[in-house]
């Protein structure tokens, strides 16, 4: 069984947002409005983050493609009181949103500050084009980025149809193809000979309050000055 | 009763059970009914609260219909006041273990006339504790998801098992042991060991719901060992005033006197519950400060002084500091505390303190800044409030009528 995971280069990505916009239209998230905007309601289960800070007088931001971290010990599920998010055997932290009974412990567990609340029944205007792969919430549920599991599920039938083993590549988050600079890899972390194994690796790498104990997935690599 | 022709045994046997039945179903209708019968500033203050709850339905129907936008929470801050009101509650609920344990295991003769009330008081607090939640759920029509799938791996699954039992314990030993006062009659036994369980599972609802909040990590104010000891002292403090408060006004609306040396040795209680309180509350200021540790100082840099202009709760918490320092100078002499007016005005201040202290400053003070220093600010919308208001208006009518009953039958002992 593979466990996937992700390795995004802050030295290659420009911050030019096509993941975010890729994983919203790809996962039918609502765009939003002002109001939501003011009231920090807005869900983009990949957004940018920015870390600022000052260095010798000098403004200095960071922005940081950021989603769910996949941790293989999520303190989001182990708090969840009706099983609605778990660790999937794909290694994928879940949310079932039919069993989700909105008390949002979830959403507070994850240190992250990566699982959204559904204030209110999305609107989303582009529902006739909506993708048939993915649900659409509901009001008074919480969702996360789910590696774009539907795409997996695609990968495996299809697969399975030809009955074979899943290939490398098949399957790709949208994040990960829309990215211009190839600054995101996805894939088998567990397989020594994959590039996201190799990269996971590096010198270079970093994983986000890795000293909470959570062991995130999400590997980023950036140059030590 | 006859069953194929075969006579029972005994038919005075039978006879005699109908008769019990009979005489416990009139029972429980007689104590109702002296919730039904009250003068006119009694049925005032009904009606009053009725228009509160009523009020408070409404906006709740508009909730459901409009999902949780209409409360002022957001993604940093997805807890707010109503979750806070059921933090503090839970604590208001522990009263009764304060004169469980001293009448029951230290045979405290006193408390004997007001166990009742402390009793009685457990029942509304986790009632609210049970309404807060719900309204807080974003889908509460699956509230049942928690029992028909149990989590043993949540603490929120074990949280709703302990205040559930502690409800059915409390309103089995306050019902039997008031109908047995009723009857003149010493309350049955397998009461005792009920009464006896009450006691740990009384702490135990303070500890699991401490649990909740001190798991979680990366949330710095409520990643304590001392939350649960915290939980308790402030329970300890709050709900025991509360019952002072309760007591008095007890005392003046009606014939029955809960005792002065009762309400004195409550008081007693609260100063040192109140004393400890603080003291916890400095041991967390210590750790912070001289730790040094930025992720810990910061939710209490919020709370007190602000963080980057941010600060809504600086002047709640400031009235909370000063009330409790107010409440201990007045409480610490025993000759001060002994005026009943004093105690009063003490027992507020403190039931007001530590229900900011351990609602809105612990809640929303835990999410502020956000593990990445973010700062997204919270305050309460009028329809939350007013569904909050609410709630305790349904609490403060359930109290209203079971200390009717128990009143009333007080007064007929007289």
């Amino acid at each position: 069984m593979p466990k996937f995971g992700m390795v995004i280069d802050l030295e290659k990505c420009t911050a030019c947002q096509a993941c975010v916009v890729a994983c919203a239209v790809e996962n039918n998230l609502p765009p939003g409005n002002i109001n939501d905007a003011q009231m920090n309601r807005i869900i983009r289960w990949l957004k940018i983050l920015p870390i600022s800070e000052a260095k010798g007088g000098i403004f200095k931001m960071t922005l940081i493609p950021f989603t769910c971290q996949q941790c293989s010990r999520p303190p989001c599920t182990y708090v969840c009181p009706v099983s609605a998010t778990y660790k999937n055997p794909d290694g994928i932290v879940a949310q079932v949103y039919w069993r989700c009974i909105g008390c949002r412990y979830c959403v507070n567990a994850c240190p992250y500050t990566i699982k959204f609340f559904n204030w209110y029944e999305p609107e989303n205007p582009y529902k006739e084009n909506a993708n048939p792969d993915v649900s659409i919430r509901e009001n008074g549920v919480t969702e996360k980025c789910l590696f774009c599991h539907h795409r997996l599920q695609r990968a495996k039938e299809a697969a399975k149809y030809e009955n074979r083993e899943i290939g490398v590549d098949e399957y790709q988050p949208a994040c990960v193809e829309a990215c211009p600079t190839k600054a995101i890899v996805f894939g088998d972390i567990e397989d020594a000979q994959s590039k996201v194994a190799e990269l996971s690796h590096s010198p270079r790498a970093f994983r986000f309050l890795e000293e909470l104990g959570t062991a995130p997935n999400i590997t980023y690599l950036k140059e030590i000055k | 009763m006859r069953f194929f022709g075969l006579r029972p045994l005994n038919d005075s046997n039978t006879v005699r059970c109908e008769n019990l039945s009979l005489s416990a179903s009139n029972e429980i209708f007689t104590m109702i009914e002296k919730a039904l019968t009250g003068d006119r500033r009694y049925w005032g203050w009904i009606f009053f609260l009725l228009s509160i709850m009523g009020t408070g339905f409404i906006f709740y129907l508009k909730q459901l219909n409009y999902g949780l936008r209409i409360t002022g929470m957001s993604r940093d801050v997805s807890w707010g006041l109503y979750i806070a009101q059921f933090t503090f509650l839970v604590g208001v609920a522990a009263s009764a273990v304060m004169l469980v344990i001293p009448y029951y295991l230290h045979d405290y003769k006193k408390f004997g006339k007001i166990i009742i009330l402390g009793e009685f008081l457990a029942i509304p607090a986790v009632v609210m504790c049970l309404m807060f939640v719900f309204v807080d759920m974003g889908q509460p029509m699956r509230a049942m998801n928690m029992i028909l799938y149990p989590t043993p791996n949540s603490i929120m699954f074990w949280d709703m098992l302990v205040l559930n039992g502690y409800l059915f314990l409390n309103l089995i030993i306050g019902w039997t042991t008031l109908s047995a006062e009723r009857n003149d009659m010493p309350p049955p036994d397998w009461v005792k060991p009920l009464i006896y369980i009450s006691i740990p599972w009384a702490i135990s609802i303070h500890t699991v719901t401490a649990f909740l909040y001190a798991g979680l990590p990366g949330r710095h104010l409520w990643l304590t060992a001392i939350m649960a000891p915290r939980f308790l002292a402030s329970a300890f403090a709050s709900g025991p005033a509360f019952l002072i408060i309760l007591c008095l006004i007890v005392k003046r609306v009606s014939k029955f006197d809960p005792g002065i040396e009762a309400i004195q040795t409550l008081g007693k209680i609260v100063t040192y519950a109140v004393i400890i309180n603080l003291f916890f509350f400095l041991l967390e200021i210590f750790t912070a400060f001289y730790s040094n540790i930025p992720g810990h100082m910061h939710p209490f840099k919020y709370l007190f002084f602000g963080i980057e202009g941010h600060g809504k709760l600086i002047p709640w918490m400031w009235t909370s500091a000063v009330l409790t320092f107010t409440a201990i100078a007045l409480l610490i002499n025993p000759a001060v505390r002994r005026n009943e007016n004093i105690l009063m005005v003490s027992a507020i201040a403190v039931f007001i303190s530590t229900w900011i202290d351990k609602g809105m400053g612990l809640v929303v003070g835990g999410f502020i800044p956000n593990p990445f220093e973010a700062v997204t600010e919270y305050s309460p919308t009028m329809p939350e409030v007013l569904i909050t208001l609410g709630v305790w208006a349904t609490g403060l009518l359930i109290i209203t009528v079971l200390y009717k009953i128990a009143v009333s039958i007080k007064e007929e002992r007289i």
